[in-house]
């Protein structure tokens, strides 16, 4: 019998951390996570790297950050050199299997991973309702025939919720009417907006240029659309965020109803994520790309199913925080094999075997390439770079000097991120010392340029806007 | 926002970078004589073999379009509905489901009792074919349910549990809606009813609260009512009739099914 446990990696697409019932949101209904939940470690100050899917892919696929991985936004192109999780498992000694999403541009997954499922189209950003049942279906014929001598790492990639963004897509050029109007729900079934709806328009330059002006650099067509919606449409837009969720969370229960009547069940260890979050109405916003907490807090579980794999069974972690990049080693460490000395992220193994270690303080995110974030107990600060005068394609930081504007949020007295208190004159000291920190955590980073030419038109094409608007004084 | 478009915005998909143009296809679909032919066709109460033929466009084009895609052709797959009436009053249910962009080719054998809700009878069976070239090429599970009401399904000898069915609610699979909905038309539509009914979508994955309830009616391109499925779990379909009790179009999230032809027993 191996003595090294099966790993299994389940991630979700676009699933914001408090969208599960076990974290007691109401609205809906997820008893297989929960499950998962139930028999593991799960973390409540989990982050994605970046609030996007192929950038914080690329961040699991490597343990690094995404401005060294080459992918710090969807259009990226991994850098060759770096190893992913397939091939150093594999050179350890590991089957490694992939299913579904992989979504890590740059890098073929056929190479690096045997590949269950990938679609008859080959698996882009979603379409959840063509691939997830297909995925799960994989699944099903590798748990009931795999016999291999060798321990099995298999990642799961799910599309759901992700499909949500072809819900947005769907209004861009008509008006639907909403469920309410329609005699289809009542309003008392549709969840009430958030408690951030409203929010601080004092954001940085880079997060109005791409989601909020008329214009906008991202996804501007929706934006246009759902500023005619009325509250039931946002509200609606929740429900079926919701609706997504519960789908994927079935597909998830049928895996692990199979892989409990395998021989497996007893020694796999269980990884469950999401590469980012939605937003979701929150702060007015749908999708992701934002450093608020709708986007880049994402769940993030350890379990088993049965006794041999050494995780803390019913633990709620709501102390420290954990990262995308912390998928790589921890993935490793319960594997037996070193990982490469550059990533970045630490094993989580100690924290789900409930032992008292030394941790970070604090959790870093990046986004949009000159976006960042750093995350407190009590604070976060968000802040960006201006793009550079002469642009030499190497992501920015960490520089004083090209800090652009920032955001500052008190959690415990704003859990919900709705006051910047950045200029308030007593907040000054905090503001510095998070500084420290961003400026301490990137000098650590090996930010490589960037060399392909489709990720430098899109810097390119994004740092036009930037300059004009730091330039022209388009927005104060 | 263009609201010049005559197609019902449950099934219009005509944006974007739509190329093929979509609502055009699907109108022209619409207008192909073997549609025309189905509202013609005798009213479905009088059927004991039916069987309709779906072509599946996709809402969101870009993206999902199959890899051997043709210029001009929308089309990612065929829907084969077709159904039998046994001597002994049970329907026989084969359908086939296949899609170019999953890759996934899926034949489902399942009965039914005659009555509006078709209630699942016995046992059934589901063939998965998969030709990705991936390891996942081969699928094939069987199902029942117990006199519990647990649905049970067996995979390679392997016997698991998807759920256990609320008996106060009528079970069906989502395939058998296609006549489950035109029989309860009349009670939806004309006595503004919703009723409740669980589904066990795909034969594998157990929808246990289901509502469906009259949603509206067009003029064009053709005279069709729709009516609406929510649940928990299930992203939201909408499902148009015609006169005759024929599913003409069924949309859902990302996908479009459009009638393509009718052949069946006009007696």
């Amino acid at each position: 019998m191996n003595k090294r446990p099966n790993i299994l990696f389940i991630n979700t697409d676009q699933h914001s951390w408090d969208a599960l019932s076990a974290y007691g949101n109401p609205y809906l209904h997820t008893p297989n996570i929960d499950l998962l939940h139930r028999n593991g470690t799960s973390f409540k100050k989990s982050y994605c790297t970046d609030p996007v899917c192929a950038a914080a892919r690329s961040s699991w696929a490597t343990g690094l950050y995404t401005s060294e991985t080459g992918v710090p936004f969807n259009g990226g192109q991994l850098h060759t050199k770096i190893p992913d999780i397939g091939q150093i498992l594999r050179a350890g000694g590991y089957r490694v299997f992939h299913c579904g999403k992989w979504h890590v541009p740059g890098r073929n997954v056929r190479e690096s991973f045997e590949v269950l499922y990938y679609g008859g189209h080959d698996i882009g950003a979603g379409g959840a309702a063509y691939y997830d049942s297909a995925s799960t279906h994989a699944v099903a014929d590798f748990l009931m025939n795999y016999d291999g001598n060798e321990p099995f790492y298999l990642q799961i990639g799910y599309v759901d919720p992700h499909d949500v963004c072809e819900y947005l897509h769907n209004h861009e050029e008509k008006r639907i009417p909403n469920p309410v109007e329609q005699g289809i729900l009542t309003e008392d079934e549709l969840p009430p907006l958030p408690e951030n709806f409203d929010y601080d328009e004092r954001e940085t330059v880079l997060h109005r240029v791409c989601r909020r002006v008329d214009d906008a650099l991202i996804h501007a067509r929706i934006l246009k659309a759902v500023r005619d919606w009325d509250e039931l449409q946002w509200r609606y837009f929740r429900w079926n965020y919701y609706r997504f969720i519960e789908k994927v969370d079935a597909e998830i229960g049928r895996v692990l109803s199979m892989l409990r009547q395998t021989s497996f069940y007893d020694n796999t260890l269980i990884l469950f994520s999401a590469d980012h979050g939605e937003a979701c109405g929150s702060h007015q916003m749908f999708q992701k790309f934002s450093l608020y907490e709708e986007n880049v807090r994402v769940p993030f579980i350890m379990a088993c199913l049965g006794e041999n794999v050494s995780v803390k069974k019913d633990q709620f972690d709501e102390t420290h925080f954990v990262s995308g990049v912390d998928v790589f080693p921890t993935i490793c460490d319960y594997a037996g094999i070193d990982p490469p000395e550059d990533v970045q992220g630490v094993s989580l193994r100690p924290l789900a075997e409930g032992e008292d270690v030394a941790w970070q303080e604090y959790a870093y995110i990046e986004s949009n390439y000159w976006g960042r974030a750093i995350v407190t107990d009590q604070y976060k600060y968000v802040t960006e770079y201006k793009p550079k005068t002469v642009e030499d394609f190497v992501p920015p930081g960490p520089d004083s000097e090209q800090l652009g504007l920032a955001q500052l949020f008190d959690k415990h007295n704003d859990p919900w991120e709705t006051e910047n208190l950045v200029n308030a004159p007593e907040y000054q000291e905090i503001i510095k010392t998070c500084r420290e920190r961003l400026f301490a955590q990137e000098s650590q980073l090996n930010r490589q340029q960037i060399i392909h030419r489709s990720p430098k038109r899109i810097i390119s094409n994004w740092r036009k806007r930037l300059r004009e608007h730091w330039e022209h004084g388009k927005i104060k | 926002m263009d609201d010049s478009n005559p197609l019902h915005w449950s099934f219009d998909y005509n944006h974007g970078a739509q190329n093929p143009d979509f609502a055009q296809i699907l109108i022209k679909l619409l207008d192909e004589p073997e549609v025309k032919s189905a509202a013609d066709s005798v009213s479905v109460d009088t059927e004991d073999f039916k069987k309709h033929v779906y072509q599946i466009l996709p809402n969101f084009w870009r993206g999902y379009k199959r890899r051997d895609n043709q210029e001009g052709v929308l089309s990612i797959g065929t829907v084969i509905v077709e159904r039998q009436k046994r001597n002994d009053d049970i329907w026989n249910y084969n359908v086939q489901y296949q899609n170019t962009t999953s890759g996934e080719d899926l034949r489902f054998q399942f009965h039914c009792q005659n009555e509006c809700y078709r209630p699942l009878y016995g046992s059934w069976r589901v063939d998965a074919q998969n030709s990705c070239n991936d390891r996942y090429s081969t699928l094939k599970w069987d199902g029942r349910l117990t006199s519990d009401a647990e649905i049970l399904i067996c995979i390679n000898g392997t016997e698991i549990t998807a759920g256990t069915a609320n008996n106060s609610l009528p079970l069906t699979c989502n395939w058998a809606l296609f006549d489950v909905i035109p029989a309860l038309a009349e009670r939806l539509k004309e006595l503004g009813d919703n009723v409740d009914i669980a589904l066990l979508d795909d034969l594998e994955q157990l929808r246990p609260k289901n509502k469906l309830g009259f949603l509206d009616s067009v003029h064009s391109p053709i005279p069709l009512d729709g009516y609406y499925l929510y649940g928990t779990g299930v992203l939201p379909s909408y499902w148009w009739v015609d006169a005759n009790g024929n599913i003409i179009i069924v949309s859902s999230t990302f996908e479009t099914l459009v009638l393509k032809e009718k052949m069946g027993d006009t007696s």
